[in-house]
């Protein structure tokens, strides 16, 4: 072959596999648009409610009690001095003050400083209620039509990522502060073109292994894979095919027998590392959220997941204890530093390629209700007037620019509903899910917002 | 006196027009159960747990322990797996009651009926029978434990 005959035939052969569409495990020819710019997204929904008054603009309590008193209480989160008086965030101190201790940070250098925040967002549809905003992150839809106890109209990032970019199901993982108000519905929605086949793995592992998995699910018996699942399995594979003849089957998520044994042997790997005190808790974990990020670095060091989301809660107890509020809003930027220092100290394939992104599902009212705490401190609602509408989102990861802020209180930028094509660019997968026309009319990547 | 007699023989005949001769019928007791093609509406998540202790306890679960065990598997987002795990901590229960292979293999063709009636409430089908009496006949290891596992994690076992 003639030197320019080879060269010309390599540089088609190369060309064309570049052009080469995936066939993907759905059957659907693919070729990814986008080039993937992490290996690894773990999106944490600060979630509950939080104030941008508390927040980013560190006021602590001097725009919500009539105390002029200011100061940084995230200081994991963002740079700035924490506040000098009336310390009640923190843990109970030397001396007996509930409270009394801030928790010592973790990082030296505020994920702000690292990554970029989008310090004035919007929640711009719908109403500012727990459900619509959780299903907004993970749909990127406020579906105002939204009903609760229903999965979500639209389909979730875990369906896009899993049905166009191939991911398998254990490459995708919702952990769950709990199992209430819906939030074991949002790992897949209830799209006729997606759904379960498409959904993400779920833990609400203070359940799974609270106490209800202490009495009900420690202990259960691993059936020998050969000797025991594999006639288990035919068997079942003749009754399925007699019961298939009527069409129908249990609702799945699609992991394979692979992938089931692994999730079956982190259950018991996580009971025994929980009994020998193994699991990796924030130093300080006394609320159900810091527990949730524990068990979801068990998640992220067993599974290493592509797409990691976990949902916490615990600021929601505004509504009737605004000391509450401001201790589990240290506590939340405690655990997401934790969280943060865990994937970059703890798992190599993860370290150095991982964006975390963390935002609030919606703010709260600017005016407070009338229930006052034991510091006769004021409480707020989120009943959708503007303040409500008000949230940040910060990025931090190896494809954001460190230290940049985007937006200001007079500039709002970014939108609640932005998170999952940002997440779909990461993966390559942008321009299917912009054009799939389920997102909320409007909302875009946050790399194009800036 | 004629209009009491004509009154009474109209008594007498209207009395006589209402009688009605009486019929009883009786049927064969017949042992109805339903078939797999009935079996549409999906098990909610107590119904599924409260059968399945049902089955394997042959005793009630107590309200407490359903709330406690529908939490759990509310909390595992693959319910195939979670259904799984909770009947595999059930059979590490002395409790359970499991026939032993000697019973299963003294008469293995009753066995499957049995199965299949505590499993799906139905006779099985000649090719069902068949096939089980054939697979458990050829393979000395496979004990009830695991039969009634493939059962229980079967989807038909998810419907009603």
């Amino acid at each position: 072959m003639k030197r320019r005959d080879f060269i010309k035939k390599t540089a088609l052969a190369t060309a064309s596999t570049i052009g080469m569409p995936y066939i993907l495990p759905s059957g659907r020819l693919f070729a990814r648009n986008g080039v993937q710019m992490a290996g690894h997204v773990v999106f944490v929904m600060f979630a509950g409610g939080i104030r941008q008054q508390e927040s980013m603009l560190k006021r602590y309590l001097a725009e919500s009690q009539g105390l002029n008193i200011e100061g940084n209480i995230m200081y994991n989160m963002l740079p700035g001095a924490p506040p000098e008086l009336k310390i009640v965030y923190g843990v109970t101190s030397q001396d007996g003050q509930p409270g009394g201790q801030p928790i010592d940070p973790i990082l030296d250098t505020p994920l702000q400083l690292q990554g970029t925040l989008f310090q004035e967002s919007r929640y711009s549809a719908g109403g500012t209620g727990h459900y619509t905003g959780l299903v907004t992150g993970v749909s990127g839809n406020y579906g105002v039509t939204q009903g609760l106890q229903a999965r979500p109209q639209n389909p979730t990032i875990f369906e896009y990522l899993r049905r166009h970019a191939g991911f398998k199901a254990t490459d995708t993982w919702f952990i769950g502060n709990g199992i209430s108000g819906s939030t074991p519905l949002l790992n897949y929605s209830a799209h006729s073109n997606y759904g379960s086949q498409y959904g993400a793995n779920f833990f609400a592992p203070n359940v799974t292994f609270g106490e209800q998995g202490q009495n009900h699910l420690k202990g259960f018996r691993q059936f020998h894979p050969e000797e025991e699942l594999g006639p288990i399995q035919e068997m079942r594979e003749f009754l399925n095919q007699n019961y298939m003849q009527v069409g129908r089957n249990i609702p799945n998520l699609n992991n394979t027998e692979e992938e089931v044994a692994d999730i079956k042997n982190f259950i018991e790997s996580t009971f025994e590392r929980l009994d020998n005190g193994q699991i990796a808790f924030p130093p300080v974990t006394d609320n159900g959220d810091l527990s949730t990020i524990g068990y979801a670095t068990e998640v992220l060091r067993w599974f290493k997941p592509k797409l990691t989301v976990i949902n916490m809660s615990a600021v929601d107890s505004c509504h009737a204890s605004y000391t509450n509020y401001l201790q589990a809003l240290h506590r939340g930027d405690h655990g997401i530093a934790h969280l943060w220092n865990f994937i970059q100290e703890q798992i190599p394939e993860m370290s150095g390629n991982t964006l975390m992104i963390v935002q609030p599902e919606h703010g709260r009212n600017y005016a407070s209700n009338a229930i006052t705490d034991e510091n006769d401190w004021f409480s707020f609602d989120h009943d959708s007037d503007e303040n409500s509408r008000r949230i940040f989102n910060m990025m931090v990861g190896p494809c954001v620019d460190a230290n940049l802020l985007v937006g200001s209180p007079d500039n709002p930028i970014g939108d609640a509903a932005d998170v999952v094509p940002t997440i779909a660019e990461v993966f390559g997968i942008k321009d299917q899910v912009l054009s799939s026309g389920y997102l909320q009319s409007g909302a875009m990547s946050l790399f194009d917002r800036i | 006196m004629r209009t009491f007699t004509l009154l009474l023989l109209l008594g007498t005949l209207w009395l006589g027009a209402c009688k009605e001769k009486t019929y009883v019928y009786e049927v064969n007791e017949v042992n109805v159960l339903p078939n797999n093609s009935e079996k549409d509406k999906e098990k909610s998540i107590p119904q599924f747990i409260s059968i399945l202790y049902a089955n394997m306890y042959q005793q009630a679960l107590s309200p407490d322990q359903m709330v406690d065990i529908s939490e759990l598997i509310a909390s595992i987002g693959d319910k195939q797996l979670a259904y799984e795990v909770i009947l595999a901590k059930f059979v590490t229960d002395p409790d359970v009651q499991i026939p032993s292979d000697t019973e299963m293999r003294n008469d293995i063709e009753q066995f499957v009926i049995d199965t299949y009636k505590r499993f799906y409430v139905r006779e099985p089908t000649e090719a069902e029978k068949t096939y089980f009496i054939n697979y458990i006949n050829s393979r000395p290891n496979v004990s009830p434990l695991m039969v009634y596992f493939a059962f229980a994690t079967s989807d038909e076992y998810n419907y009603y």
